[in-house]
């Protein structure tokens, strides 16, 4: 079977299989690993838009979460405004920041657009904690929950479609016209604005669009922890995503998926001995970069034979 | 295949112009004050001694960067300040001199990228995918579609550079150094692509070559740069004999106008 | 107007400290095209080392700052040679795997050394009555005499030697510089050395006065990249001049606009600087 639609098979089993699973049958607390293991990987996933897809490697992205999650509850507590609107609107909110970042940065070169986003990331964090009359600072923002009744099988069901449909929109949009405009970017920008395509374009789509989705994600983590913290928007938590992305494998669509539950489940087997995941994360993928930057995909890729075919990055 | 039978081209209009272009870089002048015009249908060669400003000036014509004094014109409209995107949208394509199809793509996308960078498409996916495998078939890739082109030979590679320049529909194609590398068979494979290419898709040629027999025996006029300036251009039977070329090529090893 | 000059002092004492771990940055930046994320952890390990070297060496202060920078220099030619070495001209990959080095680091530094701040011990006690209106820590007077002495070492450095000469054709122009037969390869684990003890330099300056901590090694590094960002890219005054201004601007401002958000005024430089002028003040345009 063509590799590509043999992933895709992956994916849709381990997914339906997720739905189809009866929650109950786990544990509340494996429930709740589960939950934020869809939580990262609707974050790797969006990252890797840009950074795997298009060369930009943003430090943002953990801020755009943290704006969908404070813009969301920011709505709730002092406006009243139900989550299941408040999470679509704040959704919005860090794609419009994605947008006028993206613009921002159309002039800049690697270095300069990743320096600017891991200043603007700081920027929101310092505020955020500065303005605690809206945010409640250090202390967190404490939000309502999307259901009237408490129950984490709800929230797995929520996560699950929203991640599904998160995963179905960008493999359309890798796939599609704008997806190959994107590699082409990616491969030889130079080539690719002289062949006609528009790089500007490209890369503020590509910021708009994964920016939407941190905030979208971020929103739905916000209302289900409950808890709004400036610990959302921060540079560890974008060193968990990034580190998902590149050790599952940058580039390619299932990798930060893999990396994603991946880390996250182990994490949780890390946290016996202590807080030494972030520590055992880097390490794992200093290794991964040095040796095998395309992740453990392409090591899988390796050991299976297969030799790549081309339209995918899968 | 001589092409100098001189299919009179006083009738046919100016499609690319330039008017003192020139370009500084910091102190170093890299072009100096160059007058130039291709009319359509012809095939131009540029040709000069290393250093010469060749490609710097297909640069400055392709927008990578811009003059810093004088103007360039396509059909008329001025095209000095626009960006490599408009440019290509305008209707100039180009090869590079150093080989760059986008490496982690097949072949079959890369030339989609030419076709999805129309600034005009109508036509469904499947036909998009379709022109593109002709193109490809054209180049001499059919059936290549799916080989990564990373993976692809040198004169494939440039091969594919080809079919992606045509697949942005461009009515005048910059090729730079595209014999660079090749042996004799494949340079010849190369002028037959290059004839067809000027004959059946009706684009005007502007090239740049070393590889001098090859590209006096195609081109219809020449135009010589040395150390940014121009200083001859005309025939190529002229343009061999002048001396001041031969001037500029002395210390160059160059077995120019004895084929290779 | 005693206040006023109290900041005034204290943003140029940390003006020119932040200008030498600037340079570090801008140097490896300048060779290597290469953005040092883990700048600050090198800069903090210097300052741990130079705790150490001390403490539990009973190593007199200034030797201890010494041997630290010159530790910290071995561990940045272990750090080019293992790992930015082969990211060598990739640069998404090679500012990958900086960040990770940078949190990877972090968290070493955590386990190895704890979490409480650390402060060597000061080489000079007391203070000194400035211009009759205030005492002034001896500390931070030398520590700004050091810090002019190892810039005019730099200065020098750059300007007169071979080395220097090397350094700067490098990073003008690579071919040209490789042409001309300097070997890039071990160019390169220099620099990077260098860079890294330049961090180590500003690290064992500062820490007699700002305890070491983990948690700080993220705000030295984006500090670095702000001023050379501001001052401009391969340009050592503008090394100099951007960590006066901002040492200023910051000191300046959280006095007289707001304390809560000090932190602030480097990133809004750096972004402003970014969108309006990226060459900076001095730097060359691209």
């Amino acid at each position: 079977m063509e590799k590509q639609k043999l992933s895709v098979l992956v994916l849709a089993v381990v997914f339906g299989g997720m739905a189809l699973f009866p929650p109950f049958l786990l544990s509340q607390y494996w429930l709740h690993v589960m939950i934020i293991s869809l939580f990262y990987v609707m974050m790797a996933s969006s990252w890797n838009l840009i950074a795997g897809y298009t060369g930009q490697v943003s430090f943002a992205h953990a801020a755009f979460a943290g704006i969908g999650a404070y813009a969301s509850g920011i709505l709730s507590v002092f406006f009243g405004l139900s989550p299941w609107l408040g999470i679509p609107i704040g959704s919005a909110v860090s794609a419009l920041l994605g947008l006028a970042v993206g613009y921002l940065c159309i002039r800049m070169g690697g270095i300069y657009l990743s320096l600017t986003t891991l200043g603007f990331s700081e920027i929101l964090r310092i505020i955020i904690t500065n303005e605690d009359n809206w945010t409640r600072g250090t202390m967190g923002l404490q939000v309502p929950g999307l259901f009237a009744e408490y129950s984490k099988t709800s929230y797995y069901y929520l996560f699950l479609v929203v991640a599904i449909l998160v995963l179905i929109l960008l493999y359309r949009l890798i796939h599609s016209d704008l997806g190959l405009s994107f590699r082409a970017v990616l491969n030889d920008e130079t080539a690719a604005s002289s062949s006609g395509i528009n790089t500007v374009r490209i890369r503020i789509i590509a910021f708009t669009i994964s920016s939407a989705i941190a905030g979208l994600a971020g929103g739905l983590y916000g209302h289900y922890v409950m808890l709004i913290s400036p610990d959302v928007p921060s540079l560890g938590q974008m060193f968990l995503v990034l580190a998902m992305a590149v050790i599952g494998g940058m580039g390619s669509f299932a990798g930060p998926i893999i990396g994603a539950f991946l880390l996250e489940i182990l994490s949780e087997y890390i946290r016996i001995y202590g807080e030494y995941h972030v520590l055992f994360y880097g390490l794992v993928a200093l290794t991964i970069t040095r040796f095998a930057p395309d992740g453990l995909m392409a090591v899988a890729g390796k050991f299976s034979g297969k030799k790549r075919v081309g339209v995918e990055t899968l | 295949m001589s092409h100098n039978n001189n299919p009179h081209f006083e009738n046919s209009p100016i499609l690319l112009k330039g008017e003192k272009v020139s370009k500084l870089f910091g102190g170093l002048v890299a072009v100096k004050e160059v007058d130039f015009h291709i009319l359509q249908g012809e095939i131009v060669g540029l040709i000069g001694p290393n250093g010469a400003g060749k490609t710097t000036l297909f640069n400055l014509i392709g927008g990578l960067f811009h003059p810093s004094t004088g103007a360039i014109r396509f059909e008329g409209a001025d095209i000095t300040a626009l960006k490599p995107v408009q440019i290509c949208h305008k209707g100039i394509a180009r090869t590079y001199q150093i080989v760059r199809p986008f490496l982690k793509m097949n072949c079959l996308e890369n030339v989609l990228i030419g076709i999805i960078g129309r600034p005009q498409r109508e036509k469904s996916k499947k036909k998009e995918e379709e022109e593109a495998s002709e193109f490809l078939r054209f180049v001499g890739l059919g059936g290549k579609e799916r080989v990564m082109s990373a993976d692809l030979t040198l004169i494939d590679k440039k091969r594919l550079e080809m079919a992606r320049a045509l697949a942005c529909g461009p009515r005048l194609l910059l090729l730079d150094e595209v014999m660079a590398g090749l042996n004799p068979t494949e340079i010849n494979q190369a002028l037959e692509l290059v004839e067809i290419i000027r004959g059946q898709f009706k684009i005007t040629l502007f090239w740049i070559e070393h590889v001098m027999g090859a590209i006096m025996k195609a081109s219809n006029r020449i135009i010589v740069l040395d150390q940014g300036q121009k200083i001859m251009e005309g025939s190529p039977e002229r343009v061999v004999a002048d001396p001041r070329v031969i001037e500029a090529y002395l210390g160059e090893n160059h077995a120019y106008g004895k084929g290779n | 107007m005693s206040e006023f000059l109290l900041y005034l002092i204290n943003g140029i004492v940390i003006g020119v400290i932040n200008a030498i771990s600037a340079i570090g940055v801008s140097l490896i930046v300048g060779i290597m095209k290469v953005v040092n994320f883990a700048h600050g952890e090198l800069f903090i390990f210097a300052g741990y080392f130079s705790y150490h070297l001390s403490q539990s060496l009973g190593l007199p202060p200034l030797v201890a700052m010494f041997v630290a920078v010159g530790l910290t220099f071995l561990v940045g030619l272990l750090m080019e040679w293992t790992l930015i070495r082969p990211t060598y001209g990739d640069d998404m990959r090679s500012l990958i795997i900086t960040f990770i080095l940078s949190i990877v680091l972090q968290n070493a530094a955590l386990l190895i050394f704890g979490p409480y701040p650390l402060k060597p011990p000061a080489l000079i006690g007391g203070a000194t009555n400035l211009f009759g209106l205030f005492y002034y820590g001896n500390q931070r007077l030398i520590s700004f005499f050091i810090s002019l002495a190892v810039l005019f070492l730099i200065f020098y450095l750059l300007k007169r030697t071979w080395f220097g000469k090397a350094i700067r054709a490098i990073s003008q122009d690579r071919q040209m510089a490789s042409m001309i037969g300097i070997d890039h390869w071990k160019m390169n684990t220099f620099s990077f050395g260098l860079g890294a003890a330049l961090a180590g330099v500003a690290g064992v300056i500062v820490a007699p006065i700002f305890p070491v901590t983990p948690s700080g090694s993220a705000a030295i590094s984006l500090t670095a990249f702000v001023i050379v960002v501001l001052g401009g890219m391969g340009s050592l005054k503008g090394c100099i001049i951007g960590g006066l201004l901002l040492g200023l601007i910051e000191n300046l401002g959280a006095a007289y606009i707001s304390t809560m958000y000090r932190n602030i005024f480097a990133f809004i430089i750096l972004i402003l600087v970014l969108v309006i002028r990226p060459w900076g003040l001095f730097g060359q345009k691209a």
